[in-house]
């Protein structure tokens, strides 16, 4: 309604809409504002030996020492990626989607096992095959006895690692942008002479290219504020070195906390400035193709036949890439655990102690005695610390999934009546200010800053034991808001306003409305990025580390933790065995979330209740056929 | 049965609406017809509460309606959209209004039943998704959904401009019969004056926020008050210079001529102005022909019956026949 009489007086909406904005105010300045100011002030406020307050003295330092080093090597690497990324993402859509391969339907599986293999879970894989001992550089040093065989630490691993991990990005939206291609144009370049090497470059590239601005720019920050993969394969960036820093006191280097904080405030700057590129680009708008018959593209066929031979063994090179880690991870996830040390597959034994049971383990010690260790070998529902980091994972997770969701869906009921209002925008600056600063700092700031006594939160420390808990479930909120902001208002879109107008018309109230008309129809969505948010935080590593507390052991932490006491003194015998479970685990997982994310709830009422009446007719058959 | 006095609705600076004034009678199918931002959206919307006029006053039989929140001013609307919601079955969508007044579910049922066997909904329909349903169906179960709560009126917002032309037109007869089975008094928006003049008992013309004529749709065809009407409605010639001389009719204003009242090669010795013409070309519609006809000094639009013998080939001569008494007259 354009123009509403006014009451007077204070009446419950009112209330609520002022209860309301005093909870937002406090929950930005409280937990997004107050803690990432406190860490750029922290810069500036350090203190020399005698006391006295030195405001450059931190960057001083930072200058002088080998801090640019760190800075350096993350650019490095994001530039790096950009390029390795690109050439590899283009080349799987193009493979799978705008070229005829033989297999294309299972190249394309195998390039998207990335989706459901990643960040911590997809680093051990790869170290699995690839580190000092893993299953190929054991076969290699074989082959080539004088190899080096710590080749797979440092930058060049954390590349190859990063490289294949963040192409699922291409995998999902350039594929989506080169299905969007009208054929005609295609088809109509061809018929105006031009080679289809120049059709892909002239016609096909150039629709594609804000897709893949936009993925250049994410790849970028991805690559800058890398973190399990620099962790563990040994890669001096920032991140690493903003949560050594964190841990570390003043007894032991100069302002570590400082230090961290301004490597958090340099790669806050590079984030603000690279989507503040993005968002400058996605304005000026995107190709859209003018059609209204729009032709499904053909996959073309490589006329040169040794283009189209080098073609197909670089598409299955690449599924090797993909497909070997993960085919390993579920093989040896079904050994004992003798196999998996020698990293050697054992075809007549299998078992699934990783998974499920317990087993005694037997050992010789230094002086000869023969010892026993009760339960030392378990699988991971079976295991006290696995099965404690799954259900704290799974907790909150699954908390701060709901409450960004919850959180996003008000706001942007408000935000869509407030559309024309500076409140409306104000409201949705305030859900995309995370999304300007990396993790790392919001992470990095609420564990300096919670560390204390906080008047705002009752007087409590939430960095203190089991507080802790709560403030990764805030910490893991408000890194998904952005994210849910813009998946959930990309729904709210196709609200028609009318409908809004009909309930209304119908007598229904705007919070019967709201939840009996607009809440059902953005309910698939809500329910998507419920489920993709908890998938991301379910198996999540950066933050998890940047906590660093034995309250806050997440499900990646315990997954990565588990092998460096492998063995030790007769514990943990099957620790690799049981990392390779947990990977299966979370692949299954995330499968079965995508399934419904994509699967499930992409139908529609009419298709669910078509689905529905097939069901219950199969079912009268079967009645019909046993009553027969 | 609604009255609007002297309405006026302002967005911002911009005035949406000056002074408007219908009276729309029990029982009637009443047309707000005009071409797109004339208001005439804007002044459904104002009947039906959704904006509130910055003057005047909507009256429903007698009673000030103003001020009264929409659920409560029992006004039926069918959308443009349908706005049919997508979450709920057909069944669902018709009892919503039904279930927000609390009613009981053995009613609610009765009722829903008995208005989609009004509406032509089969029983098998009710427990479909309306995603399932074509256009037309789509429709029905928005018109049922807008009468089962029994309004008083029921106002529809351009409901035909979805669907294609074959179907509207059937659906056109439709709304209409429903309308005259259910008795209802009915507020119909449109920009199509085909649908207007075929649907309505009276039309309000819109054009910039003013009403320009109010009437039967043989008066404003006919008998176009304004310019605007007469150029609105319909297809028609205006008059050049030489041939409002020849007519004897006064300079100082806009003279204009329905097509089919033209003629062509038909001498009826009525006092009509007779003149030399030669076929330019002509379109060919089925169940008549339309030429362009150079004469005068203009080129005239003429529609003529196809009788499948009488057809005119461009470049043939005519005589083109003008009755004084065909021609309407607007101040300049």
């Amino acid at each position: 309604m354009q123009k509403t009489a006014r009451k007077p007086g204070y009446d419950l909406g009112t209330l609520w809409k002022i209860f309301g904005a005093v909870l937002f105010a406090y929950l930005f300045l409280g937990f997004m504002v107050i803690p990432c100011f406190n860490t750029l002030t922290s810069v500036f406020t350090a203190k020399d030996s005698a006391g006295n307050s030195d405001p450059l003295a931190v960057i001083r330092f930072f200058l002088a020492g080998t801090m640019p080093g760190f800075v350096w090597n993350s650019l490095k690497l994001a530039l790096c990626l950009v390029v390795t990324v690109n050439v590899v993402g283009i080349s799987i859509v193009l493979l799978t989607e705008y070229f005829d391969i033989k297999g294309a339907k299972i190249l394309r599986m195998g390039y998207m096992t990335t989706l459901i293999y990643s960040g911590v879970a997809l680093v051990t894989g790869y170290q699995f095959l690839y580190d000092s001992n893993g299953m190929l550089t054991t076969w290699l040093s074989g082959l080539f006895p004088d190899m080096n065989k710590q080749w797979f630490s440092g930058f060049s691993a954390v590349l190859f690692t990063m490289t294949f991990a963040c192409t699922s990005n291409h995998a999902l939206f350039l594929r989506n942008a080169i299905r969007g291609i009208d054929y005609n144009t295609v088809e109509a370049a061809r018929n105006m002479g031009a080679r289809p090497f120049k059709v892909l470059l002239r016609v096909v590239m150039p629709t594609l290219l804000p897709t893949l601005f936009s993925l250049t720019v994410m790849t970028f920050i991805t690559g800058l504020c890398a973190m399990s993969a620099p962790t563990l394969l040994g890669y001096n960036s920032i991140n690493p070195e903003i949560v050594r820093l964190a841990g570390s006191s003043t007894a032991d280097e100069a302002f570590p906390q400082a230090r961290a904080a301004l490597l958090s405030v340099i790669l806050a700057m590079f984030t603000i400035v690279l989507l503040t590129i993005l968002n400058h680009y996605e304005r000026k708008g995107h190709y859209l193709s003018v059609s209204k018959t729009k032709a499904k593209l053909v996959k073309q066929k490589i006329q040169n036949p040794v283009a189209n031979v080098l073609a197909h063994i670089y598409a299955y090179v690449l599924f090797l890439i993909y497909m070997t880690p993960v085919v390993m991870i579920i093989l040896f996830s079904f050994q004992n655990y003798p196999a998996i040390r020698s990293k050697t597959l054992n075809i007549g034994e299998w078992s699934i102690i990783n998974y499920f049971g317990r087993q005694d383990y037997e050992y010789m010690t230094s002086r000869g005695k023969l010892k026993t260790r009760t339960g030392s070998i378990s699988g991971v529902f079976s295991n006290a610390d696995t099965i404690g980091g799954i259900r704290l994972s799974f907790i909150l997770s699954a908390v701060a999934a709901a409450l960004a969701c919850l959180i996003v869906v008000v706001a942007v009921n408000y935000i869509f009546k407030n559309r024309s209002k500076k409140r409306g925008a104000a409201v949705e600056a305030c859900l995309l200010f995370p999304w300007l600063l990396p993790t790392i700092l919001i992470c990095y700031s609420y564990r300096i800053y919670f560390n204390q006594e906080i008047w705002y939160v009752f007087g409590n420390n939430l960095y203190w034991r089991e507080n802790v808990r709560f403030l990764i479930i805030i910490a893991y909120t408000v890194v998904k808001l952005p994210f849910a902001l813009r998946m959930i208002k990309a729904a709210f879109y196709a609200i028609d306003d009318e409908l809004e107008d009909a309930a209304r018309n119908l007598g229904a109230s705007p919070l019967v409305t709201f939840l009996r008309v607009k809440l059902p129809i953005v309910l698939p969505s809500v329910l998507a990025v419920f489920a993709l948010n908890f998938n991301a935080l379910f198996t999540e590593y950066d933050m998890g580390a940047t906590f660093q507390s034995s309250y806050g052991k997440t499900y990646a932490m315990i997954i990565q933790n588990m092998t460096l006491e492998e063995g030790r003194e007769g514990y943990n015998v099957n620790a690799s065995g049981r990392r390779c479970a947990s990977t299966v685990f979370i692949m299954l997982v995330s499968g079965i979330i995508l399934y419904l994310v994509y699967g499930v709830g992409a139908r529609d009422l009419g298709e669910r209740l078509e689905r529905r009446k097939k069901w219950k007719q199969r079912f009268a058959r079967l009645r019909g056929k046993k009553a027969a | 049965m609604i009255q609007l006095k002297d309405i006026v609705v302002k967005f911002g600076d911009f005035e949406a609406l000056h002074n408007i004034n219908v009276h729309v009678n029990e029982g009637e199918f009443f047309t707000f017809l005009g071409p797109s931002g004339c208001g005439k959206t804007t002044t459904l919307r104002t009947i039906t509460g959704f904006i509130e006029p910055v003057s005047g006053s909507v009256s429903m039989r007698g009673q000030d309606i103003t001020h009264t929140p929409i659920e409560k001013r029992n006004i039926g609307i069918v959308f443009q959209s349908y706005a049919l919601f997508p979450t709920m079955t057909v069944k669902d969508n018709i009892a919503f209004g039904l279930k927000i007044k609390k009613m009981k579910k053995p009613e609610i049922e009765e009722k829903v039943r008995a208005i989609a066997r009004k509406v032509e909904l089969a029983d098998e329909k009710l427990e479909k998704a309306v995603s399932q349903l074509s256009g037309g169906q789509q429709q029905r179960v928005a018109i049922a959904r807008a009468l089962v709560t029994e309004p008083a009126i029921i106002c529809m917002d351009e409901p035909l401009s979805n669907l294609d032309a074959k179907l509207r037109v059937q659906l056109r007869n439709e709304l209409k019969r429903m309308q005259r089975d259910f008795g209802i008094t009915t507020i119909y928006v449109t920009h199509d004056q085909e649908e207007a003049l075929t649907l309505s008992d009276r039309i309000a013309v819109f054009n910039k926020g003013y009403i320009e004529q109010i009437g039967t749709p043989n008066e404003v065809y006919n008998h176009s008050a304004t310019e605007f009407v007469a150029n609105f409605i319909g297809d028609i010639n205006r008059l050049d210079a030489e041939i409002v001389r020849g007519l004897k009719l006064k300079e100082t204003e806009h003279h204009f001529i329905r097509l089919e009242r033209l003629r062509v090669n038909q001498d009826k010795g009525d006092g009509a102005l007779l003149l030399p013409g030669v076929i330019e070309s002509q379109e060919y519609y089925g169940l008549y022909i339309k030429y362009y006809i150079n004469a005068g000094g203009q080129t005239l639009k003429v529609i003529e019956k196809n009788d499948g013998i009488n057809i005119y080939q461009p470049g043939e001569q005519v005589t083109l026949g003008i009755h004084p008494d065909d021609v309407m007259s607007y101040p300049a």
